[in-house]
């Protein structure tokens, strides 16, 4: 026999997932960054739907500027066969006209008023910059996203710069805007593209701004054909220097959030490589109070923020914590200079019952660590306590989990 | 599957759109969905998601036939080898029992009574969707809830622990009624209930008829099972044991027979391996077990004075002529007889619903009971799936009746 498949009937409570950031409530912390998946009303809906807390609509700009895109724009970068490790884009802003953006704001106000609808803007004069805030505020958005950080921009102080890589000019720029936005909150879209993050939200704070989104993509060179010397993406044989998004680049927006978080009291838009509930997790532990996702839609589709709220959930009830506003900061205090670390006399131990006999401890350390580690006859490596001196790369190349502990030696 | 070997399985599965795993399941589990979950380490969001789609989430973790459900539809099979669907289904299910159930969702009230008769896979899937839907349900069975799982799937394939965590879990979502039911009773039933829903199974053992059958070692493959499976010490066996019959109930009663001790155990089919209707692995389980599988051979009379000694056996050859199943019908060879010896011969061709109290009830071929597309039986109110309906079936495909006939008991009493 077959059956329809009917939609299922609800056997779990929902969690509320809610709490208020930057004076706007959101039902969770999971938005969309502006991106493609923001470009199309069709495709908002579809993911306001499915649950999405809010989105930032893919970046416009005044009315007349011309968006001269490029194809193909996508590439990836594949790491150990996995597709998508890191994903390059030489997209630009939204094709679209302002007047579509606005309509596009207004209506999924009106569809959707408890979801958070953001704009996100780029110009280059005063005048372009105040009149997109006053339009898209007046549209009904519910904060203005700037972007000072796109990779393929040329709207800094030098062609091919971007503007959050100039003090002066991030922190000009940011007035005007702040300036033109009567009612809602501005967050400046930086860069971690710049000698110290630090100083680009000082500046972004005398402005008078209400937060940052951190931060916008790396710039990147895909690869290149070895055969052609073509750069990715080829486009005839040329190429140019993508923003790389993905799982590749969690690592150093985790820094760029922990950085700005510790160092200057602004809230914080967590964007750039988070892909998971866990992610979304230590991005908020060291700062951000919510986190937009692109490149993990781009992937599998709106359908992940079932396993982003389910996850959240699950991981608020096992922490006992009220609302995923309890974690924001939470590992802020724990991240300390090299020379605030504890000094502990550490050693490596391999659990013979659980290692397999793969060796890649004993090649790794005899190339690239102390020669500590000694191959023995039942496969089964021996850590020499006397040479080790507990640097942990064994256990980082140990395919077992648990295998290879790090002891303190008292 | 340890957490890890989960998390490198997982991280394989390609998260297909519109995943065709999905709709091999009889249950529609959201299979990438909860995948995804356990890559992420969100393991009891896995198995909530699996909870939610089918009731016996457990029992069929442990045993469900992926071959031919979800992991014979992989897209990942096209690639390399299919997802191992089946054992993360199981990790994720096994980690929620230890964790604790989840709490569950108030669910709406309805002021709608609903008899669900048969506590088998069937009637536990009615009962839990119709539990959903607000309805209270009361469950009739004579025996503990369980049905086949419990009663006579051997313990080596299930044992009762890995069901009753499934039952345990159920049992708050309707009320129990430890009796039998009878003509009498079903009148009663129906009067005091909104509607009703038969799924007692078949519990019944086709018998070969054949000259013999009523010697001492000549046992219905059911009773058999059950006895087999009640027992805590192990029941007796026979030195040689024939089992005739080529199922998968056949292949457990071998298998079982081989555990208890039987020096050599013989199963005898009158087709070939070819037109077996069996899982593979329970093929292979019979066979690493030590049971001699001949196929070709039909029983013609047990041998004996006051017990069984020995099956006379014909040679068949298979002819171009198909029957019902679209298999090839065999034919007796003459001059082929011979004999085996035997002190224990188990009949597995099949069973027969067993219930006298169906009276009014339109049956069909093979005397299945007939429903209409919405499970609904000749008689208005009265809905019937599992084995009843369909013969002998799986586990998930019985819950997937109860639970598509609940959604038609619902519409049914939304309508009344």
């Amino acid at each position: 026999m077959e059956y329809q498949v009917l939609k299922e009937l609800e056997l779990y409570p929902v969690r509320d997932l809610s709490y208020d950031f930057l004076g706007i409530h959101f039902e969770s912390p999971f938005i969309l960054a502006a991106a493609p998946s923001t470009d199309n009303l069709d495709m908002v809906r579809r993911a306001f739907a499915m649950g999405w807390a809010g989105a930032i609509l893919k970046t416009t700009s005044v009315e007349g500027t011309r968006v001269d895109l490029c194809y193909p724009m996508m590439s990836t970068f594949d790491h150990e066969g996995r597709k998508l490790f890191g994903m390059g884009n030489i997209d630009l802003i939204s094709e679209h006209h302002i007047n579509k953006v606005e309509f596009n704001i207004r209506t999924l106000k009106k569809e959707f008023p408890e979801k958070m609808v953001a704009a996100s803007i780029m110009a280059g004069r005063k005048e372009d910059w105040q009149s997109l805030v006053q339009r898209l505020e007046s549209a009904g958005a519910d904060l203005i996203e700037c972007s000072f950080s796109c990779p393929q921009g040329n709207i800094g102080e030098d062609p091919g710069k971007m503007l959050a890589q100039s003090l002066s000019a991030t922190e000009l720029t940011a007035r005007w805007v702040k300036e033109a936005a009567k009612r809602i909150p501005v967050s400046i879209k930086i860069t971690p593209h710049v000698t110290d993050i630090v100083e680009v939200a000082k500046a972004v704070k005398r402005s008078g701004c209400d937060a940052l989104t951190a931060s916008n993509s790396i710039q990147a060179l895909m690869g290149i054909d070895i055969r052609s010397f073509a750069p990715l993406p080829s486009l005839g044989g040329k190429s140019t220097y993508s923003g790389m998004t993905g799982p590749a680049i969690k690592p150093i927006t985790l820094r760029t959030i922990a950085e700005i978080a510790r160092n200057v009291d602004i809230p914080i838009l967590g964007t750039g490589g988070a892909s998971t509930w866990s992610d979304a997790v230590e991005f908020m532990s060291v700062g951000a109070g919510v986190v937009e996702f692109c490149t993990v839609v781009m992937h599998y589709g709106f359908r992940v923020i079932d396993d982003l709220k389910s996850g959240m959930s699950h991981y608020l009830d096992d922490m006992d914590l009220s609302s995923p506003a309890a974690i924001v900061g939470k590992a802020l205090p724990n991240i300390v200079t090299h020379d605030d670390l504890p000094r502990q006399k550490i050693r490596s131990h391999i659990n013979e019952k659980l290692c397999i006999g793969c060796e890649l401890c004993y090649v790794a350390c005899r190339d690239g660590g102390h020669m500590a580690i000694d191959q023995q006859p039942n496969k089964v490596p021996r850590v020499d306590r006397e040479r080790c001196v507990g640097c942990g790369l064994c256990q980082h190349v140990c395919p077992v989990d648990r295998c290879i502990d790090m002891n303190v030696v008292a | 599957m340890t957490p890890q070997q989960a998390k490198i399985e997982s991280d394989r599965c390609l998260q297909c759109f519109d995943a065709p795993c999905m709709s091999a399941c009889p249950t529609h589990i959201d299979i990438p969905k909860f995948i995804l979950m356990i890559k992420t380490s969100n393991v009891i969001g896995a198995a909530e998601v699996v909870k939610t789609s089918n009731a016996l989430a457990n029992a069929c973790g442990k045993i469900c036939p992926e071959e031919v459900f979800c992991q014979s539809a992989c897209t990942r099979g096209k690639q390399d080898s299919p997802i191992q669907i089946r054992e993360l289904h199981f990790f994720a299910t096994q980690q929620e029992k230890q964790k604790g159930f989840s709490a569950t969702r108030r669910f709406p009230t309805s002021n709608k009574k609903v008899a669900v008769i048969g506590a088998g896979p069937a009637g536990l899937g009615c009962a839990f969707e119709l539990a959903k839907l607000g309805h209270r349900v009361d469950v009739y069975d004579s025996r503990k809830p369980g049905g086949v799982p419990r009663n006579s799937i051997p313990s080596f394939r299930l044992a009762a622990r890995e069901l009753e965590s499934d039952t345990r879990f159920l049992s708050r979502f309707f009320r129990f009624k430890a009796q039998s039911v009878d003509s009498r009773g079903l009148e009663r039933i129906r009067k005091t209930h909104d509607a009703a829903f038969l799924a007692v199974g078949l519990g019944k053992d086709r018998m070969l008829g054949i000259p013999g059958e009523k010697l001492k070692g000549v046992l219905p493959v059911l009773k058999f099972l059950e006895k087999a499976k009640a027992a805590s010490s192990g029941v007796k066996i026979g030195k040689n044991v024939v089992v005739v019959g080529g199922g998968n109930v056949s292949l457990d009663a071998a298998a079982t027979a081989k555990r208890l001790g039987a020096h050599h155990v013989l199963l005898i089919y009158r087709r070939s391996e070819k037109e077996m209707r069996v899982w593979k692995g329970e093929l292979e389980e019979a066979r690493k077990q030590g049971v001699e599988i001949r196929f070709l051979i039909n029983p013609v009379s047990i041998v004996g004075k006051n017990k069984v000694a020995g099956m006379k056996c014909r040679r068949t050859r298979l002819c171009k002529r198909k029957d019902k199943t679209g298999r090839p019908v065999p034919v007796e060879v003459a001059g082929s007889d011979f004999t085996v010896e035997a002190d224990t011969i188990i009949i597995a061709i099949g069973q027969t619903i067993e219930a006298n109290w169906l009276e009014g009830i339109e049956r069909r071929g093979g005397g299945y009971v007939k429903v209409g597309e919405n499970f609904q039986t000749s008689v208005p109110g009265m809905f019937a799936g599992g084995d009843m309906i369909a013969g002998e079936g799986t586990i998930v495909q019985s819950v997937a009746h109860g639970k598509y006939a609940a959604r038609a008991i619902h519409e049914f009493l939304s309508a009344k």
